[in-house]
């Protein structure tokens, strides 16, 4: 019979080279029984399930080390904390770098369509374009005797034509 | 035991540390530069950051000339993995034609060439077809196109850009180095993804600077408009005009047909005329307009006044070698002002004679001829004007009447301005503002005496009275001084004057205060009706109106019965410049008080405006009430003048307005 560690851990003995007595020794092939089967290894282990009850045994209390734990931890923690302070600033540069060349790409779209749509206006009120319009709605200049220019105007009138 | 396993862990951890150092030191300081290089490659974009050539705005802001963004297609032929599949894929998105595009691009392969244009300047949607097909091998840029959203207006004046958006022509030239922006470069770090976290500049990108033009885009077009008429209309080859301010030479309009749209590039086989600024690279022998230079010589530098008789000897005079005609009946002794108002040839070279040769030359110096006028526009001609020394013996008195000599129609303003300003030789001037400054005018340089000066304007008007040769430059509301001409195109050839004419006129307005000097030339007009008094005039007579109308003039003189119709004006009117016909009244058209004559009354229409002049706001109130009229007062003091004038028939709905003053 042997205990678990006892089984895995090799005897003394058998470090030394010694074998175990696992049963009885091994006869003359000429002696042996041939009807006899030959014995497996081990065959005279047995395993035995001992009950051990260890709560009884506490652990004795060590204010000094405990404190001296809590301190490491702490201190890590700290540094921890200053480190990803420090990185703070880093990491918040990187995430504005991102918001501000999003910020910096849509400002030169926005610039190209003003200059678009500015092309489209100045397009739209060509002179040209503004007269084949009137043509179409039968509309003529006024001659110079149709205009009066009002001296004190409100806002917004410059002439009146009669 | 234990102490082997630690020697083994401790060999194991050394020779792993020794790796590492080896490792850092590869990195750190063998290969560095390589790595970092890679690196960089990966990390970083080399972006160009635009810098959009400035824009060319009218005085008021409108914008003539402008640069917008476009997109172009390039790739590495080496780099695209199958030729044929790209030509295809390429030719059916931007419409190429396949077969063509692929043997560009086996070409390029060919010659290992690792740049070529697919196509510029696409459209966004051609841009988002190709952004959508995710090839790595397909690359677009941006660049920057030039566009004149008024087509053709103020061609000649804008000029043009090639297509690396230098000026080629025009103010886009002349000012190419202000107009042209630098454009920047930055590094931007990018993630994994491409995204931009940070961004360094490289260079800093400095767009051009927007310039501001004196010229008047709707003037402009009214003058662009009416000088395609006028040409089409008198069947001639070319024209122009310039209106100008004549105190700071400001242009408001300059405009030249045959013209072109400079947002086409040129093309083989244009028409390189329609290129050319006829305003001021191409002189012409003025003709009859340089009289009035003759008699501004003639008042400064001899004892002749407006009033003095000078004999046209019957419309014959034989000179060395060369007879000249008055192509009219002939005058006899005329005042000097009606040599100028009937434009007698014969009268003008008499005034030449008494004038001199030196005198002469000095003064058609000192009124701008024969050099630049140093306006801010390339190819702009000096026009000519012969040495002293290269005067034949009837050159003074083809000069005097305009021949021998070559001007532009830029000249002519100039020298209409200085008549026009009391005597000052302003240059003309393009350029308005460069970005936000002002550009200063250059001073202006007096070259004859202001009384001259208004002396030349009141025998100018005798121009546009009946009687004289510019009848149809007459403007309503407006008093006008002017001076028309009709000068044979000399054959160089056959050696002599042809059938063809250049048809000119210059002109001020209004005469009390002159606010602008136009000038028109039609150039191969051909019979009488392309002389200037009739070709030109007219078209003076629309774009001086229109101009005073923008420029927002006040009148100088009351309205007036409607002006003459064409039947009328024609018969008044003088067939050429130097026609003859009974010596019409010279009376001035700034009617003084009572000089209104009465309408014509339709008795039916409404009742008739009574004459309000002279009476207190007060009495012209309680006068109009008692009629029922309508009337709108406007400044304080005694009324001075009424629209409409006494005794014209009121229509229904219309009001008297009556101006006073004290």
């Amino acid at each position: 019979m042997a205990t678990m560690p006892a089984f895995w851990k090799r005897t003394p003995a058998h470090a030394s080279g010694q074998q175990p007595p696992t049963g009885p020794p091994d006869p003359l092939r000429a002696q042996r029984n041939p009807f006899l089967l030959r014995p497996l290894p081990q065959e005279g282990v047995y395993f035995h399930c001992k009950k051990i009850d260890n709560s009884r045994l506490v652990r004795e209390t060590d204010p000094h080390t405990r404190g001296a734990t809590w301190s490491v931890a702490g201190a890590c923690l700290s540094l921890l904390a200053v480190l990803a302070l420090a990185q703070i600033p880093n990491v918040l540069t990187t995430l504005e770098g991102y918001r501000l060349e999003n910020l910096r790409t849509e400002e030169r779209r926005y610039l190209d369509e003003r200059r678009a749509l500015e092309l489209q206006e100045a397009t739209l009120l060509s002179p040209e374009r503004l007269e084949k319009l009137a043509q179409e709605q039968n509309l003529v200049t006024p001659s110079s005797r149709q205009v009066i220019h009002l001296d004190s105007r409100p806002d917004g009138a410059v002439a009146m034509v009669h | 035991m234990v102490e082997r396993r630690l020697k083994w862990l401790a060999a194991v951890v050394l020779l792993w540390g020794a790796a590492a150092f080896y490792k850092i030191v590869s990195l750190q300081f063998v290969h560095h530069a390589e790595f970092s290089r890679m690196a960089r490659a990966h990390q970083e974009l080399v972006i160009d950051i635009p810098a959009p050539r400035g824009t060319i705005f009218d005085r008021s802001g409108a914008p003539l000339a402008m640069s917008v963004p476009t997109e172009s297609v390039y790739l590495n032929p080496l780099r695209v993995p199958d030729l044929g599949v790209a030509s295809e894929i390429l030719s059916l998105v931007l419409k190429l034609d396949r077969m063509e595009l692929y043997g560009k691009m086996k070409l390029a392969a060919e010659t290992h060439r690792g740049f070529l244009w697919i196509k510029r300047r696409i459209s966004p949607e051609e841009t988002q077809s190709l952004r959508n097909l995710h090839l790595e091998w397909i690359a677009i840029q941006t660049e920057s196109q030039r566009h004149y959203p008024g087509g053709t207006l103020a061609a000649h004046v804008l000029g043009g850009v090639d297509f690396e958006e230098r000026g080629n022509g025009g103010i886009e030239k002349a000012l190419d180095d202000v107009l042209r922006g630098q454009p920047g470069r930055a590094r931007l770090l990018t993630d994994v993804k491409r995204r931009g976290i940070d961004q360094q500049l490289s260079s800093e990108a400095r767009a051009g600077t927007p310039v501001t033009l004196t010229i008047e885009e709707r003037l402009q077009f009214v003058a662009e408009r009416e000088i395609a008429a006028a040409v089409a209309k008198n069947q001639a080859a070319s024209g122009s005009i310039v209106v100008m301010n004549p105190y700071d030479g400001q242009i408001y309009a300059m405009a030249s047909y045959p013209t072109y749209d400079p947002n086409v590039p040129p093309q083989p086989g244009d028409d390189i005329a329609a290129r050319q600024n006829h305003a001021l690279s191409v002189p012409f022998e003025p003709g009859s307009v340089f009289k009035v230079i003759t008699l501004t010589a003639a008042l400064e530098t001899t004892n002749l006044r407006p009033e003095s008789p000078i004999d046209c000897h019957g419309g014959v005079l034989r000179l060395p070698g060369r007879v000249i005609h008055d192509s009219h009946a002939g005058m006899g002794v005329v005042p000097m002002a009606i040599v100028l108002a009937k434009s007698s040839n014969i009268g003008a070279i008499q005034v030449g004679m008494r004038v001199g040769q030196n005198n002469m030359y000095d003064y058609m110096r000192r009124f701008g001829f024969g050099a630049r006028t140093g306006i801010q526009l390339p190819a702009e001609s000096s026009g000519k004007q012969r040495k002293l020394a290269h005067w034949g013996k009837t050159s003074l008195a083809s000069v005097s009447m305009g021949q021998e000599v070559s001007v532009t129609t830029l000249q002519l303003a100039q020298a209409g301005s200085v008549i026009a300003n009391g005597g000052l030789l302003v240059k003309p001037r393009l350029l308005l503002k460069r970005g936000d400054q002002p550009v200063p005018a250059a001073p202006a340089v007096r070259v004859i005496k202001p009384e001259t000066a208004i002396t030349m304007r009141q025998m100018m008007e005798g121009v546009v009275m009946p009687g004289g040769t510019g009848t149809r430059a007459r403007l309503e509301g407006y008093s006008v001084g002017g001076k028309t001409g009709s000068a044979q195109i000399y054959d160089f050839f056959s050696r002599h004057y042809t059938h063809s004419y250049n048809g000119s006129f210059v002109g001020l307005a209004p005469l009390t205060n002159p606010a602008i000097v136009v000038v028109v030339t039609l150039n191969g007009t051909h019979g009488t009706a392309g002389f200037g008094g009739a070709a030109a005039a007219p078209v003076f007579h629309t774009v001086a109106t229109e101009a005073l109308r923008i420029l927002d003039v006040p009148r100088d003189i009351p309205e007036e019965d409607p002006p003459p119709t064409a039947k009328t004006a024609r018969s008044s009117d003088d067939v050429n410049d130097l026609a003859i016909a009974d010596l019409g009244s010279d009376q001035p058209n700034i009617l003084e008080e009572g000089d209104d004559e009465e309408q014509p009354v339709n008795a039916a229409a409404g009742p008739k405006v009574p004459n309000f002049r002279g009476m207190s706001m007060r009495a012209v109130l309680a006068e109009a009430a008692r009629q029922g009229l309508i009337v709108m007062a406007d400044g304080s003091g005694t009324a001075r003048m009424q629209i409409p004038p006494p005794g014209s028939v009121l229509h229904e709905g219309e009001r008297i307005r009556v101006r006073f003053a004290r």
